[in-house]
């Protein structure tokens, strides 16, 4: 057993995925001989049906790849990718029935047309909301469809569906009819493999990973889960009428809710982060079946629940996150413990930045303005929420390449202004000018765009994407190059990446993915997602919170020195005061949402009303320890 | 339409709504807490009416129907008790795909149990003798059991008010809707609070199960059925609001009842309760009482 195991390889590389889509497309042309053969040798199979079985597999694969568009790429799970694949039947059906038997294939061609038009109908609705309520939403626009497709009996046929649609003479044999529909179905796939991989493909995955990070590097979140709603629909329509077209059928049940378990098995059990995975899901789904429902017709959901369940418990992955999972247990069985294939790294980016280099990076490219001119200027902003008055008519004025600080208690309204600043909250009144133009209550991507970033927060990346695809997807994102669907995401601006992961000393771990790395190292990306978007002005929120003072130290000399050489201005809240006072050049005191003071260091310092509350704030300290 | 026949319809929307309300109640008290929507939701209801439907027959006339109640809150709370520990402990922390097709599963699996233990076919069972008959309102014929229904429903809904807002389990439900993380550090077992909230959610169910029971057919399809009225419901009301719950349910068995009073409409009626749903949550994304995700 542990000398088959060791055969495998310890990870899927680019080769096994060419070679798996090689030796899917192969079989798919080599089905019907293969089928014929199996039939010589074991007489009680029969070719015609297994080639029937394979035009089935082959139409589950296309409608379960286009619903991992959402699950696996951009991380959407609705309810209503069923709805779509049934208009795509009942369209060929309805001009079938509608033009006494008009040729099929005008019909065909008709399908993704209405799909893709109710598909970004409803999607515009749909998206209206985020998460577990989008899915619930499109629960609610699938039964509707259902509910029009039972009741509406002159053109739907209403319970009974519509039956027996004649294909044209040289598709009614089985095997033309099976290398009309895989070829349909290969190009589709075609098609949705460029779209993955394009720039287009990496905003929807920078979604997935962190939808929040995703729109402050410019990506338009909503407008990109509309587009791929969309484009999903649209092959889920030419899905369904491949159904329609070989099936010669279209029914009610297609688009009733449940229906949906079938691309999401067969998604899930291939694996929802391979392209190619659900072809692997909907061969065993389709066999798994056949053979159930002959010999257990009664329990065939029973065993599929038990299969969908153990894969969700087990191995979520998917079938090809299998090998892997075999070279995890054969090295705990060789070395009888548990041993994790994760590489970590250990916080060491911090601690060897080559801040001249990281200046040099090409990455880098702010614009240089002169200093003393305003960047930033917020007019007597306030936020109220409810009764509670965060941030009260703030007036500031943050100055080309100055370093400024804003400190203050906690509550003091420090977040919730960086908020109002980046878009994330709209303020109740009052206004923000960025570079000359009125940002306020702009979306976050725009605000993105137009050269406010933010960097060290909590940290804040695409932990599944590798640490060079974190700086790439958003460099694309903020240079507004996501909208195009072709293209190869993962070649552009992979140079000027690594030379800038070269700088902050993660060169090294270029290719793992983001979220392995320590947390230092990820703040550390972070920081160079925001010198690769080259903004202007760049907030930072507690940026040393949770660091070891030699790390500190460290991160905020890149910092001040970044911003000098390159005329950058910082705007950050802070703790530390000693961080504070060795960067900044203006600190402006908050004080219970509004501006206690602002001032040099070494003003704002001798305060003594900034003593005195900061000394309350020692002695409320105090009394509730 | 004449005031008669409104009542009639009124009163169908209210036992509807009665049996309705428990259940959405349970999903979102488990979503509150537990920040899962369970699929499943829907054949711990199934399973609880079946349940009933099996004991009342053996038991006949006069305990049937409370020795069935008794059973199916038994097998209910207890199945939950099996579903949390067994599968929900090891998604929590998984993204919500996982949570929805865990649970998605259990609803093959039960629905296949349910085949298995009770047979494919419908039954039927009666309520208690004293509550079998009808009353004449304004010329309409009522029966007894619907008022019974919206009673028991009022009743329970008090119970787990006062569950909730002035117990001690209530108190520390309410702590792990906020911050879980926080209340397992004063030392309360978090883990073992999920379980008895899914239990309860569970029994809720099975107490709409068992309501349901002698009104209607009991049969196979009951839990998906239930599932996309129960989540309409949620959504409608805001998920994790048990007020939601009530107004949810409200509106979803009026808009049933009214839609099937007319001939155009009657098989939309379940078409206005999504477009309702879908309205509600254009304007006010996350329900009419929900809070918004953080």
């Amino acid at each position: 057993m542990t000398g088959l195991l060791s055969l495998l390889p310890a990870r899927l590389g680019d080769r096994a995925r060419w070679a798996g889509a090689a030796v899917f497309v192969l079989l798919a042309l080599a089905l019907p001989p293969l089928a014929s053969f199996l039939e010589q040798v074991n007489p009680d199979s029969s070719a015609r049906f297994t080639i029937f079985l394979g035009t089935g597999v082959m139409v589950l694969t296309l409608w379960a790849v286009s619903y991992n568009l959402m699950l696996g790429y951009t991380g959407l799970v609705s309810f209503a990718h069923a709805a779509y694949y049934g208009i795509g039947a009942y369209t060929v059906a309805i001009f079938y029935t509608k033009t006494h038997g008009g040729p099929l294939l005008v019909g065909l061609a008709l399908a993704p047309v209405v799909s893709v038009v109710l598909g970004f109908v409803t999607g515009l609705v749909a998206l209206r909301a985020v998460r577990l309520y989008f899915s619930l939403l499109t629960l609610a626009i699938s039964q509707l469809l259902f509910a029009i497709a039972t009741q509406w009996y002159d053109v739907t046929g209403g319970d009974n569906g519509l039956h027996g649609l004649t294909p044209p003479d040289v598709l009614s044999d089985y095997a033309p009819m099976y290398y009309f529909v895989a070829a349909s179905v290969l190009v589709c796939l075609l098609l949705m493999f460029v779209i993955v991989r394009s720039p287009f493909g990496a905003a929807l995955q920078a979604i997935r990973e962190n939808r929040d990070r995703a729109a402050s590097v410019g990506i338009n979140v909503k407008a990109y889960e509309l587009a791929v709603f969309t484009v999903a629909s649209m092959f889920a329509g030419v899905a369904g009428g491949l159904y329609a077209f070989y099936q010669q059928e279209a029914f009610p049940q297609m688009l009733f809710w449940t229906s949906n378990a079938d691309p999401v098995i067969v998604a899930l059990l291939g694996g929802i982060q391979s392209f190619l995975g659900p072809a692997i899901g909907a061969i065993v789904l389709t066999v798994l079946r056949n053979y159930l429902s002959k010999n257990f017709s009664q329990y065939v959901d029973v065993v599929l629940g038990a299969i969908v369940l153990a894969l969700v418990l087990l191995a979520p992955g998917g079938l090809v996150s299998l090998p892997q999972l075999f070279v995890r247990l054969r090295n705990q069985f060789r070395r009888g413990e548990p041993v994790t294939q994760v590489e970590e790294s250990a916080g060491e980016a911090i601690r060897m930045l080559d801040v001249q280099k990281a200046v040099e990076a090409e990455a880098i490219q702010a614009a240089a303005i002169e200093t003393g001119a305003v960047l930033l200027r917020l007019e007597g902003l306030s936020k109220r929420f409810g009764g509670l008055r965060a941030v009260e008519d703030v007036t500031l004025e943050v100055r080309q390449g100055d370093r400024h600080a804003i400190i203050g208690p906690n509550g003091a309204g420090k977040s919730t202004l960086f908020n109002l600043l980046t878009g994330r909250l709209k303020p109740t009144s009052g206004r923000v000018w960025f570079d000359g133009r009125d940002i306020t209550g702009k979306p976050v991507h725009v605000i993105a765009k137009a050269g406010i970033g933010r960097a060290f927060q909590i940290t804040s990346i695409f932990p599944r994407l590798t640490v060079r695809e974190n700086l790439q997807y958003a460099m694309l994102a903020h240079r507004g190059r996501t909208r195009r669907p072709v293209g190869i995401a993962n070649r552009i601006y992979r140079d000027e990446a690594m030379t800038l992961l070269e700088a902050v000393g993660l060169g090294g771990y270029a290719d793992l993915p983001a979220g392995q790395l320590s947390h230092g190292d990820q703040r550390a990306i972070e920081l160079a997602i925001s010198l690769a978007l080259g903004s202007k002005l760049i907030l930072l929120d507690e940026p040393t919170a949770g660091m070891s003072a030699f790390e500190t130290q460290k991160a905020m000399e890149l910092v001040r020195r970044i911003a000098t050489e390159r005329k950058l201005t910082l705007l950050f809240c802070e703790h530390d005061m000693e961080v504070v006072f060795g960067t900044a050049r203006t600190v402006t005191v908050m004080h219970q949402g509004r501006i206690l003071t602002e001032g040099t260091p070494e003003q704002v310092r001798r305060n003594p009303e900034v003593q005195k509350i900061y000394l309350g704030e020692l002695e409320m300290e105090e009394v509730t320890a | 339409m004449d005031p008669g026949k409104f009542l009639l319809f009124t009163m169908a929307g209210l036992s509807e709504a009665a049996f309705l309300f428990i259940v959405a109640a349970g999903l979102s008290l488990v979503f509150g807490a537990l920040r899962v929507i369970n699929m499943a939701h829907g054949s711990l209801y199934m399973v609880a009416a079946f349940v009933t439907a099996v004991v009342a027959a053996q038991m006949g006339a006069v305990v049937g129907f409370w020795s069935g109640l008794l059973a199916a809150v038994v097998v209910a709370g207890a199945l939950g008790a099996v579903i949390e520990i067994v599968v929900l402990k090891r998604v929590y922390q998984a993204e919500h795909l996982y949570q929805l097709l865990g649970t998605y599963a259990l609803t093959l699996i039960i629905a296949g149990g349910v085949r298995y233990f009770f047979g494919a076919n419908f039954r039927t069972i009666s309520p208690p003798d004293f509550l079998n008959g009808s009353v004449s309102l304004l010329g309409g014929s009522y029966s007894v059991y619907s008022f019974f229904m919206i009673g028991a429903a009022l009743t329970i809904g008090g119970g787990l008010w006062l569950m909730l807002y002035r117990s001690p389990l209530g108190r520390n439900i309410r702590a792990a809707v906020s911050d879980p993380v926080l209340l397992n550090a004063t030392g309360v077992n978090v883990s073992r609070l999920y379980t008895v909230v899914f239990m309860i959610g569970a029994i809720l169910a099975g107490l709409g199960g068992v309501l349901v029971a002698p009104s209607q057919v009991v049969s196979l399809d009951m839990d998906t059925n239930v599932l996309v009225l129960a989540f309409a419901i949620s959504v409608i009301g805001g998920l994790g609001s048990i007020v939601g719950s009530l107004v949810g349910a409200l509106i979803v068995g009026l808009i049933e009842s009214f839609g099937v009073s007319n001939h155009y409409t009657a098989h939309l009626s379940i078409a206005f309760v999504f477009i309702v749903m879908a309205v509600v949550l254009t304007v006010r994304p996350s329900g009419l009482f929900g809070r918004p995700e953080p």
